[in-house]
């Protein structure tokens, strides 16, 4: 029987038995385990030319009893370290990180702007050195697509659209935009969401191999990797990155109130405009973001001294 | 037909006189009218939720705005500026231009694209757009540099706290 047999396989790939349980949700999880677990399919059908996830490796966190279905290939000779997901070593959230940066990439290339890049990733650093992880090498990059949308990946990426640029005034507002990233990967919300699922534990082990280097395998590890920024984090964490972002700018030296003038511009975009589709699709509406923000900041702002807001210096794009 | 009056509809609305005249707000909670745009000032009235307010002034954090009832400034927190039927008209345009507007997909070969769920998905790994991205990597001290040149200078100040 067909589902079953596609069930056992999950399971052995996924090790994450829980997980089927929450199928019937909204998120598109239980559809994204029957893709990979279809991928997975296939490549044992071809006999691909990687090793199987469910390695014996791999499988030491593991049942051992769970690990059955998916290892009829030949396990690699030599043992490769596992990718560590309970508490992953700061390379290793940057090879990951860099996966599904280099995804989003290929989905929507940089905007071919050698000024404006530099100008964000001198923005995005300075904000940077305000957080607790000042120490990762941060990359900002502003990507070709009309969508009003910003995106970050663990381990110091982060990505904005060319359609949020073209809504900012100023440079506080984009030290805003980049602080709230900045703030999800401070606080690893994609990263937990990735562990909580266990939704990379194909090849789980395979990817401290990858650290450095081109290869292919690393595909295998997180499927489409991009495909981690079309899901919805907790709406608490997307309120979190909101206080922290605003904090972060302000810490920098910026008009605390960047952040907040882009999610006003945001709230008054047309939900049926396509721009935003996915953006009000994964975060909460930016009028309820605004009323958070509001009830958190309180009277906290008012003894900082006014920050820049440096519209003279912002690098505007046609 | 439906969509050649829609063009016109979304042509119209995209006055920059319409976009600029007398800024509507909306109060996203209720919050105490102040004399002055400080925490202590004198109290002069009130904001209900969802009232709607015509925005006068802005002076750091604070609003002044004009209800049914007085005049006065409120934390620029609690007011959402525009009106419920206000909306992005000039990309209501665009999206005319590039026929995008209405079908809920990319329909357009401008170049210039959206990027959906399924986009994401569906993307494979660029290595050369991920050395782009890496080339233009910087230290701390080039962000403390390009600071310093903005007459930006660090400050002290703890994260927010969450509420329910």
């Amino acid at each position: 029987m067909k589902p079953l047999a596609m069930n056992k396989l999950l399971i052995g790939l996924f090790l994450a038995t829980d997980l089927f349980a929450t199928q019937a949700l909204a998120l598109d999880l239980g559809k994204m385990l029957e893709d990979a677990a279809k991928d997975k399919v296939e490549e044992i059908k071809n006999g691909g030319e990687t090793p199987p996830a469910a390695t014996p490796e791999s499988a030491t966190s593991a049942p051992a009893s769970t690990t059955s279905a998916a290892t009829p290939e030949a396990a690699p000779a030599t043992a490769q370290p596992e990718f560590n997901w309970k508490n992953p070593s700061k390379e290793e959230e940057i090879a990951l990180g860099r996966e599904i940066t280099g995804s989003l990439l290929g989905a929507a290339p940089l905007v071919k702007d050698e000024a404006l890049q530099n100008y964000v990733n001198q923005v995005g650093r300075w904000v940077a050195n305000q957080c607790e992880r000042a120490d990762l090498p941060w990359k900002f990059g502003v990507i070709e697509s009309s969508d009003i949308n910003a995106f970050a990946a663990p381990g110091g990426y982060v990505l904005i659209t060319k359609g949020l640029y073209q809504k900012l005034q100023n440079e506080a507002q984009l030290a805003g935009v980049l602080g709230h990233e900045i703030a999800h990967v401070v606080k690893k919300h994609q990263l937990k969401v990735l562990q909580k699922q266990q939704l990379l534990n194909i090849g789980a082990g395979k990817l401290s191999d990858l650290l450095g280097k081109d290869d292919k395998l690393a595909k295998k590890v997180i499927g489409s990797g991009a495909e981690i920024s079309a899901r919805s984090l907790d709406k608490t964490a997307e309120f979190e990155a909101d206080r922290m972002g605003m904090v972060l700018a302000t810490r920098a030296g910026y008009d605390a109130y960047g952040l907040p003038d882009v999610l006003q511009t945001i709230g008054q975009t047309n939900k049926s405009d396509n721009s935003v589709a996915l953006l009000f699709k994964t975060h909460p509406h930016p009028d309820e973001r605004l009323t958070k923000l509001g009830d958190s900041a309180g009277s906290k702002f008012d003894n900082i001294k006014s920050g820049k807001t440096l519209e003279n210096r912002f690098y505007k794009l046609n | 037909m439906k969509i050649y009056l829609r063009k016109i509809l979304l042509i119209g609305l995209a006055s920059p006189i319409l976009a600029l005249s007398g800024e509507i707000g909306t109060a996203l909670k209720a919050d105490t009218l102040r004399a002055e745009p400080f925490a202590d000032a004198k109290t002069v009235g009130s904001l209900n939720k969802n009232d709607s307010v015509d925005i006068l002034n802005k002076k750091g954090a604070w609003l002044k705005v004009k209800t049914k009832r007085t005049t006065g400034w409120v934390r620029i927190l609690s007011v959402k500026r525009g009106s419920a039927s206000s909306s992005s008209n000039a990309k209501g345009v665009l999206d005319v231009a590039s026929g995008r507007a209405g079908t809920g997909q990319v329909v357009s070969t401008t170049g210039i694209r959206g990027l959906s769920a399924e986009d994401l998905k569906s993307a494979k790994f660029n290595e050369d757009e991920m050395k782009k991205l890496e080339s233009h990597t910087l230290s701390p001290s080039e962000g403390q540099k390009f600071a310093s040149a903005g007459g930006l200078t660090a400050t002290k100040m703890a994260y927010l706290k969450g509420t329910k």
